[in-house]
């Protein structure tokens, strides 16, 4: 299936901006099941020293300065990209007991593993505490194989957290959401993920998109309309696996991945600094189009 | 508890600074060896030392203690709170390095910095040794030093750890270990170099004599600008270095100030740079200027909140995207504090063998990081002996000494250890060696430690041959920290006197040199005018203030009603002037009128009040600390004076009027000398001329103010004559009026001396003129012919005045002469305007980044 993508960002400013610099994270990723056909970024003012990166977890960035006096900015994303439908198949055969995998996680290692230890460390927005490791617990008896776990888990969060878009901001911490049982997908994910991480668990977030309005028959999932959040966990033979809590579903065919990394810090699909500007006022609008192939 | 052992057989018996040198039982002692003789390379210089009674050297030492003061060495003298402020401390005795021990641990530290730079490169670039685990991942990922947007963001050069500095302790066998490595912003090279000035200066010539055997630090210095110009991105003559500092308020400004007035590099914050273009540029009073290599003291997360710590107001947005371009060079560069985990230290014989094929030369003391299972075992049960440390780079960073925790701390911490062992390191205690200290009459063994530093050189790394001497401050303590510490000069010996050169004497055409010239960063330039304002707000409030204590005097001594009625216009005009209402104007000014001491000693004395001499003066010194790499030596001598004297007046609870006034004199003095010192020494460049606008705008404000309170008033003849005699006085004209009037005071002609006079320095127009002179000497970019808002306004100010009939000036309705009045209150709009504009033109630093994004609640779902 192909996706017809528009990311909208548009900052009014209360008063003249002199100067901002900014980092996009807006391009899709090319990955097994996805591919990027095209994208690009309009930037209105004329942006300044344009320039394009990957980061640290391969994900594409855009930097971009604005150097003359502005009141408003617009910043659009337009991508073409095509996922296999079809669930990623799992391995159950191969899953393996979720002590078994913490244990793996030391020793010397492929880059993948390596990447996988530093997803399994506290990062600024998932702290470990051991709340996080209680309410994960039931999930993961011992011996319990470990992506099994992992979905047990994902049901539970989808059963038992309220989906409250009032409730929280960037900046509630985790500890907010777990008591009060309530948060947005992104909260659902950095759970999910300070669940797993405070087993001594590598797990990671990723950002994306999934489609506006579904294909004829299907329901209509909870996330569209703006950036989604969801997280994967890494199974040994069988690498990254995605889950949605906000959905309790495994992503199939609808999950567009923009971005990943420890938490939302690293993929906010856009950041600036901006010296003056005052009061702001800022829309965000994200169109998903499926097309037939 | 050490105990002490008499010192029976040597010469230090008869050594005249009295009592035998006692040693510290289990601790190596730098001077002496255990059997009691002194080490041969401390005997000429304690021959040397011989030569001198106890009591000459403690005024040496007072001498040193002075000469750092007036230098303004210290650690965070801007605080406010007094206990913050600490001053530099000096011993007078060295640490002495003989020759040969001294090549072996340069040896050792230049393999130590080659190796650091190789794990750098490293990390942020290929990652290979975390990847054969050589290190483990989690040392590094966990601690909060290893910044992720900086991978592959080091300049492409064969050592981008450009400058490294090791704290090193002696071991009871004699043997050096690291204590711990500096790699971010490894402050001290400038203490160091300031410790060896003074202590050359303040110390008597048969101990120069021994001092002629010594290392020169200036090859260090050298070595850093060499390199520094060659980090330029591309290569060119005029290479753009700057200093990034935080500003004042960090503990180690001083050193900031000192190394960018002593290399030659404009001192700038974050907000004096501005990144364009992914360039960076300097925002000066010129204009944007480009910069190449940034020599910087501000922690790397704090450096660019684009990318780093967005809250952070330190640093310049963009900056890592234009060090990753290759646009600018950052000494050190952005993420290196990764390598000041001590967790790393257990690792580094191996990866010495690894990387460079040999054992390492200058051992760490002993460290266990506790990621590891058996070190964390190691750890939990021998944790009452050990000293435990988190991985992490942080502020006032805890260090917990085992065997000072009872039985529940020490669960406690197991507990802490195993909830997340990777955090944690543990290291031995060390006995660390003594060195002689100058304790009231005699010498006495003290802890000590060294710091060393390094700079990167096109082949290898050069060590600063000496370094900062730590010795604790008390017998038997291993505290050697901020306040608890005394810093020593450090003497490598070498039995070839070096030739004295200076930094700037050094013209081998073949360098790259750095471009002189002067560019006023736009902070700088708004310190300057605002030490011009202060300055001279200080100086008139100090005037008025000594003439109405004056008056007051005398109306006490035979009391008429027009001295008191005199008094009683002086005082609401010391109220006016100083702008620290109530006073003598506000509500309650009946009860101060009558009994005025009160009020006088707060506004002289009290800092805490707006308007007081002591707020102003502390203003003064706090701008003038701000540009301390501006000053000459003696021109900050005076500041420092300034503020000793009258610091010493404000102690007293209850001053008599009497003291203050003798005071008064002396500040005045003060203050005419270091504006006469900034009038004769300061190049008329850029600098000046900001200084010289904020004297001239404040000079013109208070003489309005003055006036107004004074004169534009109607009073009975007498009152008058006395008021006009007093204003002249304020104003230093009282002999000039005489000698060209030789008559009684007059308002025509008191007015015209002190408005219209263009000779007069005190006068009116004498201000405007200059003004108008210095603001048409400001750069700016022409648009068209039109004047700029600033050069309207001086030069309406001047031509009002100008055209200003003297004549009519003294039309007076009922109570006052209302066409002075009016015409002194335009002065003023326009003077309050100009010093407005001056702000929002040329000081463009004020606006303050914010961050968009990470705090908006982008993802909704």
């Amino acid at each position: 299936m192909k996706y017809h993508i528009v990311h909208k960002t548009d900052y009014h400013y209360g008063s003249t901006v002199a100067l901002c610099h900014n980092e996009a994270r807006l391009t899709p990723r090319t990955l097994p099941g996805q591919t990027c056909h095209s994208s690009h970024i309009e930037i209105d003012p004329q942006a300044s020293a344009p320039s394009q990166r990957l980061d640290f977890w391969g994900n594409q960035v855009t930097y971009f300065a604005i150097q003359m006096p502005h009141q408003r900015l617009q910043v659009t994303a337009t991508s073409q990209v095509e996922l296999e439908s079809g669930e990623q198949q799992l391995d159950f055969a191969g899953d393996i007991p979720w002590e078994e995998m913490r244990a793996r996680l030391v020793g010397p290692c492929s880059p993948q593993w390596q990447e996988a230890r530093l997803l399994a460390m506290e990062s600024r927005l998932v702290a470990l505490q051991p709340e996080l490791a209680a309410y994960a617990r039931p999930s993961f008896p011992p011996g319990r194989p470990l992506l099994e776990g992992v979905g047990q888990l994902t049901g539970r969060i989808f059963a038992d957290f309220t989906f409250d878009p009032s409730f929280t901001t960037v900046s509630t911490p985790l500890s907010q959401v777990l008591e009060h049982r309530r948060g947005v997908c992104q909260d659902f994910a950095h759970l999910a993920i300070g669940c797993l991480r405070s087993l001594g668990l590598a797990a990671r977030y990723v950002s994306g998109y999934i489609q506006t309005l579904p294909p004829p028959g299907q329901k209509r999932l909870v996330g569209a309309d703006a950036s989604h959040a969801w997280f994967s966990v890494f199974a040994p033979g069988q690498g990254w696996i995605d889950f949605d809590p906000t959905n309790n579903q495994r992503p199939h065919g609808q999950h567009i991945t923009v971005a990943w990394g420890r938490d939302y810090a690293d993929v906010a699909p856009f950041k600036g600094v901006v010296f003056g500007g005052g009061q702001h006022r800022l829309d965000v609008s994200v169109d998903v189009e499926g097309l037939q192939k | 508890m050490p105990v002490s052992k008499p010192n029976a057989v040597n010469f230090m018996a008869e050594y005249s600074l009295g009592q035998a040198y006692r040693t510290e039982v289990g601790a190596y002692d730098e001077m002496q060896a255990d059997n009691g003789v002194v080490r041969p390379h401390w005997q000429d210089f304690i021959q040397a030392l011989d030569q001198h009674q106890a009591d000459e050297l403690r005024h040496r030492r007072q001498d040193i203690r002075r000469l750092l003061r007036e230098d303004g060495a210290s650690y965070n003298v801007h605080a406010d709170t007094p206990h913050t402020n600490r001053p530099w401390d000096l011993d007078p005795i060295p640490l002495l390095i003989s020759q040969s021990e001294w090549e072996t641990i340069e040896a050792g530290l230049i393999q130590r910095a080659e190796l650091l730079n190789l794990i750098l490169k490293d990390l942020y670039g290929p990652r290979t040794l975390l990847r054969q685990g050589l290190v483990p991942e989690q040392l590094f990922f966990a601690q909060n030093g290893f910044l992720l947007p900086c991978t592959q963001t080091l300049p492409p050069g064969h050592r981008p750890l450009v400058l490294y500095a090791a704290d090193l302790a002696r071991a009871p066998d004699g043997s050096m270990r690291v204590l711990s490595d500096r790699t971010q912003v490894p402050y001290g090279a400038g203490y160091a170099l300031e410790n060896r000035t003074v202590l050359r200066r303040a110390m008597p010539g048969p101990f120069r004599q021994a001092a002629t055997t010594v290392r020169r630090l200036v090859f260090f210095f050298l070595a850093l600008r060499t390199q520094l110009a060659a980090l330029a991105p591309q290569p060119k003559s005029d290479v753009r270095i700057v200093v990034l500092t935080p500003g004042p308020q960090d503990q180690t400004y001083f050193e900031h100030a000192y190394l960018a007035a002593y290399l030659g590099y404009p001192l700038v914050q974050g907000n004096d740079l501005t990144v364009r273009d992914s360039r960076v540029w300097l925002k000066s009073l010129e204009g944007l200027q480009a910069v190449d290599v940034i020599l910087r003291r501000v922690d790397d997360f704090l450096c660019d909140p684009l990318e780093l710590d967005g809250s952070s107001s330190l640093g310049v947005p963009g900056l890592l995207e234009a060090a990753r371009q290759g646009n600018v060079a950052l000494a050190n560069p952005l993420g290196s504090g990764a390598l000041e985990n001590p967790g790393l230290m257990p690792f580094l014989p191996a990866l010495c063998r690894h990387l460079l094929g040999q054992d390492l030369k200058l051992p760490s003391i002993a460290t266990w990081w506790c990621g590891q299972p058996q070190a964390c075992q190691y750890v939990l049960d021998h944790l009452d002996r050990l000293i435990v440390k988190s991985i992490h780079r942080q502020a006032g960073k805890q260090t917990v000494e085992g065997d000072k925790l009872n039985r529940d701390q020490l669960a406690t911490w197991r507990a802490r250890i195993q909830a997340q062992p990777h955090l944690y390191v543990a290291q031995d205690q060390l006995n660390f060696s003594t060195a002689p200290s100058l304790a009231e009459d005699r010498l006495e063994p003290r802890h000590t430690l060294l710091r060393s530093f390094l700079v990167a050189q096109e082949e290898s790394y050069m060590a600063m041959p000496g370094g900062l001497t730590r010795s604790a401050l008390d017998k038997g303590s291993f505290l050697v920290a901020p306040g608890t510490e005394v810093t020593k000069d450090t003497w490598v010996l070498t039995s070839q006197p070096e030739q004295p050169i200076s930094l700037w004497l050094q013209r081998d055409p073949t360098q790259l040199e750095p471009v002189s010239g002067d560019i006023l960063p736009s902070h700088t330039a708004e310190n300057l005018f605002w030490v011009g304002r202060y300055a001279e707000r200080a100086e008139s409030s100090a005037v008025l203030l000594r003439t109405v204590i004056k008056q007051l005097s005398e109306q006490e001594k035979q009391s008429d009603e027009a001295d008191t009625q005199a008094l009683h216009t002086l005082l609401r005009a010391l109220t006016v002037s100083t702008n620290s209402r109530p006073g003598f104007v506000g509500q309650g000014s009946k009860k101060r009128l009558a009994d005025p001491y009160p009020e006088l000693q707060a506004i002289a004395l009290d800092q805490q009040r707006q308007g007081s001499l002591s707020a102003t003066l502390h203003m003064l010194v706090r701008a003038a600390y701000s540009v301390r790499e501006r000053w000459s030596m003696d021109s900050w001598r005076v500041i420092d004076d300034l503020q000793e004297n009258w610091g010493a007046l404000t102690a007293g609870p209850h001053t008599p009027l009497e003291q203050i006034r003798n005071h008064l004199d002396q500040l005045v003095t003060d203050l005419m000398a270091f504006t006469g010192l900034n009038m004769e020494s300061m190049n008329r460049e850029l600098g000046w001329v900001l200084l010289d606008i904020g004297r001239r705008i404040e000079r013109a404000v208070s003489l309005i103010a003055l006036l107004r309170s004074t004169l534009v008033p109607r009073h009975e003849a007498v009152v008058e004559s006395l008021l006009m005699e007093a204003a002249l006085t304020t104003q230093e004209s009282l002999i000039t009026y005489r000698r060209r009037y030789r008559a009684h005071l007059h308002l025509q002609t008191v007015l015209d001396l002190l408005l219209f006079d263009d000779r007069n320095p005190r006068s009116l127009i004498y201000q405007l003129e200059r003004l108008n002179r210095h603001i048409g000497q400001l750069p700016r970019q022409r648009q068209s012919n039109r004047l700029s808002p600033e050069e309207q306004l001086i030069l309406g100010a001047t031509t009002h005045l100008r055209l200003a009939d003297p004549e009519n000036l003294l039309e007076t309705h009922a109570t006052r002469h209302r066409a002075l009045d009016r015409l002194l209150a335009k002065q003023k709009k326009q003077l309050s305007q100009l010093s407005e504009i001056m702000s929002l033109t040329f000081f463009s630093h004020s606006q303050v980044p914010r961050q968009l994004g990470g705090i908006e609640p982008e993802s909704q779902s």
